[in-house]
């Protein structure tokens, strides 16, 4: 386990970036490092050399040593380079004669010896030169230049040198704080790894590239795969994302990439969604318009660090809902009534059977007559005094439906209707009239005493279109409105049901009358329950 | 067109499509020319027979009789259809509706609406023979012929004379008083329902106007007055 977590933390993104880190800069360093102690040595003998060599020309050029060199005065040497080799940093200083001998030695060399290295031909030409020998105290760096007399013959030779012994030292001496910088710069390249790398691993929320490469990808996947419209902007207003969906909801031909930066204003014209609240507050499901399309929008903040980064709107086209809500009712209807059908003929065949086992035949005929003379009844009526087909089938489905739950749908002698209003559609007036009458069973149904619902089974229905405006009224004898939500009744949300899915059909009604400029009243029924009248201007 | 109008009857079920032919034999009008006990059959029937009236059945062994009536109207076959359904199928009902059928009746059929429905189809035909050139009244009349208002002699719907005295004699007694329906309801001791239908009824006849007001917490209120 711990093992494998280890593995798990030296593959991490972080750890790698660390580790890479050092590695490069130790490589470099050591490059560098290497490359200026070689340039740096070099430079050292190359100095030193110069330096020997000047040393030595300035001694070759003194009188004084020149003649007695050319007498062989060794002692005059001795006494003579003996001073200079004291104010020198040298480590050697040797006079040679024309021959290549000794005549003096700082290093108390027997006198006449040959001086060794082997370099002493040039110099006996009359060149000087710098050369690394192995000499009489070990391998050294020395400048070396005849003597010439007047005459200018070569008498002598003079040697200054440094030991590789001695420039080691220096070597050293000069290029320890170098190791030390190096070492210094390390350690902090260390250190500022390390805070990179974690803070790199903070910013991408602890996520390892590959993850996050994976999650980009699925973003988009998920993006392009909802039906809903999604668009996120950042704080300027400006889209950073946006999806198919919401491109072919708003009739935007550009593509996604295109649209990335853009000002959010550019293609969408709202009134006020975006309003002074969206920094403070999410909202869910407003129904607004989006370049004159009703939409139902949802926002929410994107807070990153207790900091707002942006928004996210997420759309639906408010009419897909409404259709879909539509066919989702007429599937439930087809399956009511087919229920409804095979319970009834159940009972009516076997009355049926009864009557004609006893003979009799014209109880028999009556009680058919009879028995399609409701349903015929109210299809005449509705089909004569409704002449939107919508309408009618809705009147009749809900018709059947109060059947079904034991209620009495009455509909108004008065009951008329020629034309929609110009501001309402038929969805919305299906909607509006589909809405009033459910609540209005529910509202029945949710009596606690059998007897009750009924004693209090009538909804009675009135819609009418003969003044210039369509009337239209709901009466109920259900539970009536609970006091403390009345006011709040068409806001979205608000039920005296239990269950969570309620809260919208009233919403809806109120916001498609107010769309169309009509008025919504609720007063008290005559026998409890409530009565909804809503008056749309034609 | 010529008499006795043609009917093509669509039912599966034989004696029920036995029955009809008998009701249809009764009327001089009509001749029952065919029997049709499939939607397959009645489609290879109807353009050899024409028929000027089907009695169509919604439910037949190889499909709906409203996918009948549908490709009746897309092949242009010109001819009229009294639909008939089971009680509890409104929505097809509906859908008949759109189409324009003639008529629609709701199994179990009550022969007397059959007869009432075919009494109209023959007055709809004669009228049409008989009418040389269409006034607009004519063609008032024909479309009212198939606009199945027949049950609609009254005009004024649901509006007793009394009644509507009682309301009008309110607003004459306080007249530029704003009253609600509620308080109308409340004076004269109707149901509210009620009440709403005579007020629209004098709105209608321009005895009374609305006003709207909107109350303290926004609650939209609605006055009728007699000014």
């Amino acid at each position: 386990m711990m093992l494998k977590s280890l593995k798990k933390r030296l593959n991490s993104f972080a750890t790698k970036l660390f580790i890479s880190l050092i590695i490069f800069f130790i490589i470099i360093a050591l490059l560098l490092v290497s490359y200026f102690s070689k340039r740096f040595e070099e430079l050292l003998y190359q100095q030193i050399g110069k330096y020997a060599l000047v040393q030595a020309k300035e001694i070759a050029i003194i009188p004084n040593l020149i003649s007695a060199v050319e007498q062989r005065d060794t002692k005059g040497i001795n006494q003579f380079v003996s001073r200079l080799y004291a104010n020198s940093d040298a480590s050697f200083i040797v006079i040679g004669d024309s021959k290549g001998n000794h005549l003096f030695h700082t290093g108390n060399i027997q006198l006449y010896s040959p001086m060794m290295g082997g370099d002493n031909d040039a110099v006996l030409r009359g060149e000087s030169i710098i050369s690394i020998r192995k000499g009489t105290l070990g391998v050294s760096l020395r400048g070396k230049t005849p003597i010439i007399n007047k005459n200018g013959e070569v008498v002598g030779i003079v040697s200054v040198g440094y030991l590789q012994h001695d420039i080691h030292l220096i070597y050293s001496e000069e290029f320890t704080p170098i190791i030390i910088i190096f070492i210094c710069l390390t350690i902090s390249v260390f250190a500022f790894s390390w805070f990179f790398s974690r803070r790199i691993k903070s910013q991408m929320l602890g996520l390892e590239p590959k993850e996050i490469c994976r999650l980009a990808i699925q973003q988009e996947a998920i993006l392009e795969s909802i039906f809903e419209g999604v668009i996120a902007i950042d704080i300027n207003y400006r889209i950073t994302a946006i999806n198919y969906a919401a491109r072919s909801i708003l009739g935007i031909k550009q593509s996604a990439s295109m649209l990335t930066g853009v000002d959010l204003s550019s293609i969408i014209q709202t009134t006020n969604f975006l309003d002074t609240d969206s920094k403070t507050t999410d909202c869910k499901d407003e129904i607004c318009q989006f370049n004159n399309i009703a939409v139902i929008a949802s926002r929410t903040r994107i807070i990153i660090n207790n900091q707002l980064q942006g928004w996210v709107i997420s759309f639906r086209d408010k009419n897909d809902i409404n259709s879909l809500n539509l066919q989702l009712s007429q599937v439930k209807n087809f399956a009511d009534n087919l229920r409804v059908m095979r319970h009834e003929s159940l009972n009516w065949m076997a009355m049926l059977a009864g009557l004609l086992h006893m003979k009799e035949y014209d109880k028999a005929i009556s009680i058919l007559e009879a028995k399609s003379l409701g349903s015929q009844r109210i299809l005449d009526f509705i089909s004569s005094r409704f002449q939107n087909h919508a309408v009618c089938g809705l009147l009749l489905g809900k018709y059947s439906r109060a059947n079904e739950l034991g209620l009495q749908l009455e509909l108004d002698p008065a009951c008329q209707l020629k034309e929609i209003p110009a501001t309402l559609t038929e969805v919305m007036l299906i909607s509006i009239m589909g809405n009033l009458l459910d609540n209005a069973f529910d509202a029945i149904m949710n009596l606690k005493e059998p007897q009750l619902i009924s004693e209090h089974n009538r909804i009675e229905l009135y819609i009418s279109d003969e003044t210039n405006e369509l009337v239209i009224e709901v009466a109920d004898q259900g539970v009536g409105i609970d006091p403390t939500i009345r006011d709040h009744l068409f806001e979205r949300g608000i039920t005296s049901k239990a269950s969570d899915d309620h809260g919208i059909g009233l919403y809806l009604v109120s916001s498609y009358v107010q769309q169309a400029g009509g008025l919504i009243t609720i007063s008290d029924g005559d026998e409890g329950g409530a009565i909804f009248s809503i008056f749309i201007p034609k | 067109m010529t008499l006795p109008i043609d009917i093509l009857i669509v039912e599966d079920e034989p004696i029920l499509a036995g029955v009809h032919a008998e009701i249809i034999g009764q009327i001089p009008a009509f001749k029952a020319v065919a029997i049709a006990s499939s939607l397959q059959e009645a489609k290879q029937l109807i353009p050899k027979l024409k028929p000027q009236l089907i009695l169509l059945d919604n439910y037949l062994p190889d499909g709906k009789g409203i996918d009948l009536f549908q490709n009746i109207i897309t092949l242009n076959l010109g001819c009229h259809v009294i639909f008939i359904t089971a009680a509890s199928d409104m929505q097809t009902c509906s859908d008949a509706i759109r189409l324009g059928a003639f008529d629609y009746i709701i199994k179990p059929i009550s022969y007397e609406r059959l007869k009432y429905s075919l009494s109209k189809f023959e007055s709809f035909i004669k009228t049409q023979k008989n009418t040389t050139y269409l006034s607009q009244q004519k063609i008032d009349e024909l479309f009212n012929l198939q606009r199945k208002d027949f049950r609609d002699k009254n005009k004024t719907k649901g509006i007793e004379e009394i009644t509507l005295q009682s309301v009008q004699n309110l607003f004459i007694t306080n007249p530029k008083k704003l009253y609600s329906a509620e308080t109308v309801a409340i004076e004269l001791g109707m149901s509210k329902t009620t009440v709403r239908r005579y007020l629209e009824y004098c709105i209608k006849i321009k005895f009374l106007t609305i006003q709207v007001s909107y109350g303290n917490v926004g609650r939209p209120e609605r006055f009728y007055i007699k000014e």
